[in-house]
């Protein structure tokens, strides 16, 4: 099966969601940069929401399968779920660059066991 | 390979070149550039997926909104220690290892099922118009998108999202609250501190 | 007005105003003014209206009275507030045997003295009305109810007992003033050798007088036996409270413990006379009463004495039945229906009753005396009298109401209630202990120093005379002597507590001469003194105790005259006068004459308070003046009087013997009032008085002879009478050691035996359970459970490796961790678990 001969389908959504997905992940992790980490969150988000749409939609799955309106709508909720997200996450991260003056989450390790 | 194959193939390389570039790049300004793209690039491929009114808030909240955060908090921090910062190699290795894998295994799942993969040529009638009025209204509590085939027990479980959309908001609120007080300045403390 | 209902309620009324006042003293207490003066104002103005209630019954019953003399209800009432109820007081008692009423009484008894025996005259029952005024439970036959009983007796006794009262209420303001303010009470001695300091109890002593006073009034008006048992009880508990009042002295409480447990003694019987009246007669009740199906029953007394028997004592069908029973169970196991061998018993009940075996009358002799066993323990009748001279270690004020007047006197009112009750044997009973308790108690008086205690003796000495009296059928005389005795009596106590106020000693051996320190107290106790040894001029005027005290001795000069066998009872009545006045004016002489004996005592009298003296001379106008007949009034005794009212039906005539002694002749009471017997009577009380005075002044008075010369000649007579005729020693041997030595011997068995083999168990449950402890507990139980918290604890060492803190290092594990999942579950997953 070749992705670029054949018409465009759900496969195609989710390896682009895959691929964002794990672009996200693999950013949380590599990132000291509290506000790369918030990055990659986002990619993450973004990856799932992409299935989420995808799955959502007649035209890649046929009026008789596909999720309908729920996937769409969930997908907003992530939306504005991640906006929150964001502004949270960035108020603690500019909280602690305040406290410590630094924005590298490796420094904030107080929590070790 | 019509125009729909090709602004697919358009937005996903956009979109998946510039997440990698994201996490490639170790300059934070960039990084935000970068996703800036990669996010308008997936509101491109909702607009395909037929999901018009998600793409549009997809680019307004997301790339207007969150992003534009992201890159005040970029600016207010971009100190010259901070703007770049290195990972160890090490790190890199195994990051990009266990990504591999989970990649992998991610792609193989989506080609798993049958039905996934075998595009079924749509015969679906393109929407006379273009509207968000049925969204609204599943936010509001009701269906109107209701699927004539679907027997009586998947119509009663289609119900709406009321009661998710006032947690929502409230959610909101709470957020907006709770970000102003934590990122509010602590003089006294900077005072003492000085 | 209609005396039916009007007496019950203001009698009842007078009756709970001090259950009133009891319960504001209980609640309010030290709170009534300072440390509770106002308790002194709540219990005397409850009494004050009661003796006001009971002297409007008094002139209600008066008033519809049958008796050929009307009601006067327009004798002025005196102006001054003290003075009004005296009045009231005065028209109530009436007077008795003035000289014209006196010779028609003789002409009365003389005309129905001859042969008749006044069966018709005086056949109908007294008048009295009955009732309750609450059920408190029925539980098959027996009732148990609050009711009343009330006659004349009842109305004179209220007020006789209310007004007593009322003027002790008064007196106790001024006695107890001290306990106002704190008391240092120097006859307790601390360990410290200090005395004891404590707070004043003022409002303690309303109180429990108040309840005293509503126990006692209880009785009175009780309608049936258990609510006479009640207040009895009642009234001993108020005893025990008021001679402990001063409990902190050990001799107070000692004396309240041995009143109360004496006391219990006579209950006992009485008990037992309650089961025997209640479990033959199925009663309580003294009249008849109406059931809830609305019929007539019939109470205690016409059960004893059926109207069909003209009221004579016949032995109750009950009692017949239920000593014949082995009879009955023969009837009804030979008949086998149980109607007709109801009506068989029916049948045989006369015979049964009349026949040589006279079933049931041992039972009516029980009961008698079961309920006169309760009348000797409270009124100190020999062999129970021991309590009561060890009682006057109360306040005065409790001696002069509780110990002379009211309490004590409650058992000789119960024998006068249930005199139908007794046959002629258990009057006899009753007589000799009546006589041996006057003449042992006289005896013991002579030699008494303490000036209470000779009072006390000379109290139990008059019960005896009540007793003998009712024991030889002497109903109005025993009763006559009842009221007056109250009266004098009061005023002696209270007369000798305004002494001791003023000496602070109660030894007469240490005053003398006190009449010029304290007139008032003196004059009014020579007017208690004459009226209790029975002073007057005879045949025409005299003390109140005059007339009773003779109306005893001719009863029992009649007595003796039927029946010469028991002539002792008249000689121990005739004695005793004899003993009374000497001792009675030892007193006076010592106390008030001659030249002072302590110098400092002396020194330090004064004459008592306003209150305190005023009731003593109200007292003594009704000591005087209490048994005299005024024109125009219903005289207290007497053939016409009021108490004469109050006699139960049938006693009024010669009664030949009971059962079981046949030769015994109880005379009519009227007979004793013919010339023949009045006049040697009178004139042997007389003299035998006169020669008491006379002695007693030539040893304490004129000083002629030293009554230490007495002492010596008669040295043991005077130990055995000093010692009280050794009767605490010896119940100290009968019954108090053996119950030391049950005591002691009772302890041993319970330390050796039962505690041996309690401490045993303990010690082998401890032994088991150290065991179970040691092999169980330890090793298992707190091992299992301190492993398992041993494994959690290095379980959460190793995962603290795990717990980096880096944010990063977190993101991997999920990321790892999502994987491994996938993986996992990519190789197990069943396509069938989906359900397609």
């Amino acid at each position: 099966m070749n992705l670029l001969t054949e018409p465009v389908g759900l496969t195609h959504y989710l390896v682009v969601g895959a691929v964002m997905f794990v672009t996200g992940a693999v950013c949380m992790a590599t990132k000291r940069n509290a506000l790369g980490v918030l990055m990659g969150i986002e990619l993450v988000l973004n990856g799932a929401n992409l299935n989420f749409v995808a799955f959502s939609s007649p035209y890649l799955r046929g009026s008789s399968v596909f999720l309908g309106l729920d996937g769409q709508l969930i997908a907003l909720f992530v939306i504005v779920l991640a906006a929150a997200e964001a502004a949270v996450a960035l108020a603690i991260t500019l909280n602690f660059y305040n406290n410590h003056a630094t924005v590298d989450v490796d420094e904030a390790d107080r929590l070790k066991g | 390979m019509n125009w729909h194959s090709f602004f697919f193939l358009l937005f996903s390389l956009v979109c998946c070149g510039f997440a990698i570039a994201v996490v490639a790049t170790s300059n934070v300004v960039r990084m935000a550039f970068y996703l800036v793209i990669s996010l308008s690039a997936t509101a491109g491929l909702f607009f395909l997926a037929g999901a018009d009114f998600v793409g549009a808030m997809q680019l307004m909240i997301y790339v207007g909104g969150t992003l534009v955060l992201l890159i005040f908090g970029v600016m207010l921090t971009a100190q010259r220690a901070f703007v770049s910062m290195r990972t160890a190699g090490g790190e890199w290795i195994l990051a990009a290892i266990v990504g591999s894998v989970f990649l992998m295994i991610l792609v193989q799942a989506a080609f798993r099922v049958e039905s996934w993969t075998s595009p079924t040529t749509a015969e679906v009638p393109l929407e006379e118009q273009v509207t968000a009025t049925r969204l609204g209204m599943g936010f509001l509590g009701l269906r109107v998108d209701g699927d004539a085939e679907a027997d009586a027990s998947t119509q009663t479980a289609m119900t709406g999202y009321l009661l998710p959309f006032e947690i929502i908001s409230i959610h909101l609120l709470v957020v907006l609250v709770g970000a102003a007080y934590l990122a509010r300045p602590k003089r006294r403390a900077r005072q003492e501190a000085s | 007005m209609n005396p039916e209902s009007v007496l019950p309620a203001l009698l009842g009324l007078a009756w709970l105003l001090p259950l009133a006042s009891f319960a504001i003293i209980v609640l309010l207490g030290r709170r009534l003014g300072k440390e509770g003066v106002l308790a002194s104002y709540v219990a005397t103005s409850a009494i004050l209206s009661g003796f006001v209630l009971s002297a409007i019954a008094m002139l209600v019953w008066l008033g519809s009275a049958p008796a050929p003399e009307e009601h006067h209800e327009d004798e002025s009432h005196a102006s001054s507030t003290v003075d009004a109820p005296l009045v009231v007081r005065a028209q109530d008692a009436g007077e008795e045997h003035a000289a014209p009423v006196d010779a028609e009484h003789d002409d009365h008894a003389a005309e129905h003295g001859e042969e008749d025996h006044h069966a018709g005259h005086h056949a109908e029952p007294p008048r009295s009305y009955s009732g309750d005024w609450y059920l408190l439970g029925e539980f098959g036959d027996l009732r148990i109810s609050i009711g009343y009983y009330v006659d004349a007796l009842t109305v004179t006794m209220f007020c006789m007992v209310t007004f007593i009262a009322t003027c002790i209420h008064f007196y106790a303001v001024g006695y107890m003033h001290d306990e106002l303010h704190d008391v240092d009470d120097h006859e307790v001695t601390l360990e410290d050798g200090g005395h004891l300091h404590r707070r004043g109890r003022f409002h303690r002593f309303f109180q429990y007088l108040s309840l005293f006073c509503f126990s006692m009034l209880g009785i009175v008006i009780a309608g049936n036996i258990a609510m006479v048992f009640v207040f009895w009880e009642l009234v001993g508990v108020c005893s025990y409270f008021l001679i402990g009042f001063y409990f902190e002295r050990h001799s107070a409480s000692c004396a309240a413990n041995k009143a109360f447990i004496v006391n219990r003694v006579g209950d006992f019987g009485m008990i037992i006379g309650l089961m025997a009246l209640w479990g033959s007669l199925g009663t309580f009740s003294f009249g008849d009463w109406t059931d809830s199906e609305g019929n007539q029953q019939a109470g205690i007394f016409s059960q004893v004495r059926p109207e069909e028997n003209e009221y004579q004592l016949r032995t109750p069908d009950g009692m017949v039945r239920a000593a014949a029973s082995e009879e009955v169970a023969q009837i009804v196991a030979e008949t086998g229906d149980l109607e007709a061998s109801e009506t068989a018993i029916a049948e045989q009940i006369p015979e049964w009753r009349d026949g040589p075996e006279h079933y049931g009358y041992a039972l009516l002799v029980i009961a008698g005396l079961g309920i006169f066993c309760g009348c000797v323990g409270k009124s100190a009748q020999f062999p129970l009298h021991v309590w009561l001279p060890d009682a006057m270690e109360g306040p005065t004020p409790v001696s002069a109401l509780v110990h002379s007047a009211t309490m004590v006197a409650a058992g000789v009112y119960l024998v006068g209630r249930f005199f139908p009750v007794f046959t002629p044997e258990v009057l006899l009973a009753i007589a000799y202990i009546g006589a041996i308790t006057l003449f042992i108690a006289a005896t013991i008086a002579i030699v008494a120093t303490d000036i209470k205690r000779v009072l006390a003796y000379s109290t139990v000495s008059q019960l005896g005379y009540m007793m003998l009296a009712l024991g030889i059928g002497g109903w109005v005389a025993g009763m006559f002597h009842l009221i007056t005795h109250a009266f004098f009596k009061s005023l002696l106590f209270m007369g000798s507590g305004s002494v001791i106020h003023a000496c602070h000693t109660n030894e007469m051996t240490k005053m003398g001469g006190l009449r010029h320190k304290m007139p008032w107290t003196a004059y009014t106790m020579l007017v208690g003194c004459l009226a209790i040894i029975g002073a007057g001029i005879p045949f025409v005027i005299g003390f109140s105790g005059y007339y009773s005290k003779d109306a005893i001795i001719e009863q029992a000069l009649s007595f003796t005259n039927e029946n010469p066998a028991h002539r002792i009872l008249f000689l121990a009545a005739a004695g005793g006068a004899a003993i009374t006045a000497f001792y009675m004016f030892r007193l006076w002489f010592m106390t008030f004459a001659g030249p002072p004996r302590d110098e400092r005592v002396y020194e330090h009298a004064h004459e008592s308070p306003k209150v305190m003296y005023l009731p003593l001379v109200v007292l003594s106008v009704f000591a005087i003046g209490v048994g005299w007949q005024l024109p125009g009034l219903p005289s207290l005794a007497g053939n016409t009087g009021l108490l004469e009212q109050a006699r139960p039906a049938g006693t009024l005539a010669n009664v030949e013997g009971g059962a079981w002694l046949p030769e015994l002749t109880i005379p009519d009471e009227h007979l004793s009032h013919v010339k023949e017997i009045k006049i040697p009577a009178t004139l042997i009380a007389f003299s035998t008085a006169l020669g008491g005075v006379f002695f007693a002044a030539v040893f304490y008075g004129w000083r002629l002879l030293d009554p230490e010369d007495a002492r010596r000649q008669f040295f043991p007579v005077h130990r055995f009478l000093l010692h009280k005729w050794w009767f605490d020693e010896l119940y100290e041997i009968i019954f108090i050691r053996p119950a030391h030595v049950v005591a002691r011997l009772a302890a041993g068995v319970d330390k050796n035996a039962f505690d041996r083999l309690i401490d045993g168990t303990a010690t082998f449950v401890r032994g088991v359970s150290d065991q179970v402890d040691r092999s169980i507990d330890r090793p298992v139980v707190d091992g299992l459970a301190n492993k398992l918290a041993q494994w959690t604890y290095s379980l959460g060492l190793g995962l603290r490796v795990a717990q980096t803190g880096s944010i990063r290092q977190y993101v991997m594990f999920i990321v790892v961790g999502t994987a491994a999942l996938f993986l996992l579950v990519s190789f197990f997953w069943n396509p069938t678990w989906a359900g397609n």
